[in-house]
């Protein structure tokens, strides 16, 4: 019996610290994979095998990870080693003791506030039945509606009662039915919204925070930064070649993308060379956000400076 | 009689166990406390939100969601099954209809329910009412089918038409059958909500526990999230465990030699 019951805690004690089991060094790396446009560098980094180019025994795996929350808990889980996202999620994990920092911006993008209603101008049109569709609280979209907010209605969480959360596609198939009043999105669905009949942006992502902002950065792991510093350099060298690719030839970088997004080429280009799609490493506006949350109180400490937030 | 204190401490015994197992694993630092808080910051989570005030409005809003949900859904399932009772070709299209409903898991439809009803508390109780419709219907149309013939002559006897019979003899011989119909439909419509919450939900006012959830999981306030998850076993416990088994045992007693 107690040869059992000592069994029984012995068992218990190993698997609760496989939870905490991280992996090794042994040269290989796992990416968060993530669809949208502004996500494009990654995607075409991935089909090219740019990292690969740089270390050819590298072995990269590549996990489809739902949304930014999810990435943290794969990030903290010691399962993922690099993510994307946007600047507010990684500003929320990094005060939680998250050891990450961001590695390198990705693009910066048109978001906005799109509403089929005709009667809807701006923000304090909305009545206390309108909804209005956005990923997550948290998140940029709801970063940039509440500074918005502040500015026109006074406080910062003067629309959260009207916040539905939902993904991006989601958002596109409410708005259409006219279940929700407005949808804060990205591309390409803000691309395709704005075509729908009688749908209009009634606020950019840029009115909103007052200048241009970096919307998706890439973030990784201290424990990856510090332990394959050879396939750090190969990622974000890589990251930079796929950056600079599709900022100097569009139409190539569409003939690549066609078979990830399941469009053709050509729309897809048109989609990459829309004003407001910049792809550039730059990190823009963390200052601000790190600010603004930390005024509004979704941070409880001012984020720290940006050397602290950004390897090297 | 001996038995039951016996259990009571073991079980108080094994929680104990958990607890400082839990406490340990947490000294030792090999597990990120993102992963595993400890107890002490779960506990001040839990109590800063109920002194708050937001945690108990978010245990209102789901209970009030789930508990009027049983309550429409108890009665719309009485009238479907009174309905079958008394006409035997309506019977047939009601059990069509419960088993092609009953299989379906309230989360699969919430797309379809979204198309229907839009986002918001409407779908959340809609969900709610399927979740409970179904498995009183069975359980009722069980009860009815099985009340003893002598019975029904007894009440023919005291000249009850057909309502008097469903009143008088139906229904008061099937309460067993109707709890744990009930049972079913709690645990049913519980789980519905709490995930349904977590798919989509409101901010501010109307968004319940499995928001509550949600909202800490998006912050990264994991003991906050453990708090949630405590509350839920809490109540989870306090209805199935100590609610229903009382109200069956009433029953037990106050109908045990009707069947």
């Amino acid at each position: 019996m107690k040869n059992r019951s000592l069994a029984l805690i012995c068992t218990l004690l190993l698997l609760l610290s496989l939870t905490g089991c991280r992996k090794g060094t042994d040269g290989s790396m796992t990416i968060a994979e993530q669809y949208g446009l502004a996500y494009a560098p990654v995607q075409v980094m991935r089909v090219l095998g740019l990292i690969e180019k740089r270390v050819p025994d590298a072995q990269v795996n590549w996990d489809q990870v739902g949304n930014t929350a999810a990435i943290r808990e794969a990030m903290i889980a010691g399962h993922v080693d690099i993510g994307f996202g946007a600047i507010p999620p990684f500003l929320i994990g990094y005060e939680h003791g998250m050891s990450w920092r961001i590695s390198s911006g990705v693009s910066q993008a048109p978001v906005g506030l799109i509403t089929t209603d005709s009667e809807i101008n701006t923000i304090a049109d909305l009545g206390s039945k309108d909804t209005i569709a956005l990923p997550q609280p948290g998140s940029i979209q709801h970063m940039l509606l509440s500074m918005e907010a502040q500015k026109l209605l006074g406080t910062a969480d003067a629309l959260d009662s009207n916040i539905l959360t939902m993904s991006h596609p989601d958002g596109y198939q409410a708005l259409i039915s006219n279940s929700i009043t407005a949808h804060f999105t990205s591309p390409p669905y803000i691309f395709r919204e704005q075509g729908l009949a009688g749908a209009r942006m009634i606020l950019s992502g840029e009115e909103a925070f007052g200048a241009p902002f970096t919307f998706i950065v890439g973030y990784a792991t201290e424990e990856f930064h510090e332990k394959e510093p050879e396939l750090y350099e190969a990622f974000t060298s890589a990251l930079q070649e796929a950056i600079d690719l599709i900022t100097e030839d569009p139409t190539e970088a569409a003939a690549l993308l066609a078979d990830v997004y399941e469009l053709e080429p050509s729309v897809i280009e048109a989609y990459l060379r829309e004003e407001g799609m910049i792809f550039s490493s730059e990190i823009l506006g963390m200052e601000h956000f790190g600010s603004f949350m930390y005024e509004q109180g979704y941070l409880e400490d001012i984020p720290v400076a940006r050397e602290l937030l950004v390897w090297e | 009689m001996n038995k039951r204190p016996r259990r009571t401490i073991e079980h108080v015994l094994w929680i104990a166990s958990f607890l400082l197992l839990w406490e340990l694993i947490v000294s030792t630092g090999f597990v990120s406390e993102l992963i595993l808080p400890s107890l002490l910051d779960i506990l001040r989570a839990l109590v800063d939100d109920l002194v708050g005030g937001t945690l108990l409005l978010r245990i209102g809003v789901s209970l009030a969601l789930v508990f009027g949900g049983m309550i429409l859904g108890t009665l719309f399932a009485l009238i479907l099954s009174i309905v079958s009772y008394l006409f035997p070709l309506l019977a047939s299209g009601v059990e069509v209809l419960t088993s092609i409903a009953h299989p379906l898991p309230g989360i699969a439809l919430l797309p379809l329910v979204i198309l229907w009803f839009g986002t918001g508390t409407l779908s959340i109780f809609f969900i709610v009412i399927h979740a409970v419709l179904w498995p009183m219907v069975i359980n009722f149309n069980a009860g009815f089918s099985s009340v003893n013939r002598t019975f029904l002559d007894i009440g023919r006897n005291y000249e009850y038409g057909r309502w008097g019979l469903i009143i008088h003899v139906l229904i008061p011989s099937s309460w067993s059958y109707m709890v744990a119909g009930l049972r079913i439909a709690w645990a049913r419509s519980w789980r519905a909500v709490i995930s349904a919450e977590m798919v989509f939900g409101v901010i501010g006012l109307y968004g319940g526990l499995g928001w509550y959830i949600f909202n800490k999981r998006v912050f990264m306030d994991t003991s906050g999230m453990y708090a949630g998850l405590l509350v839920l076993i809490i109540i989870g416990l306090v209805i199935e465990d100590i609610l229903f088994k009382r109200i069956e045992r009433r029953v037990k007693h106050s109908n045990g030699g009707a069947q």
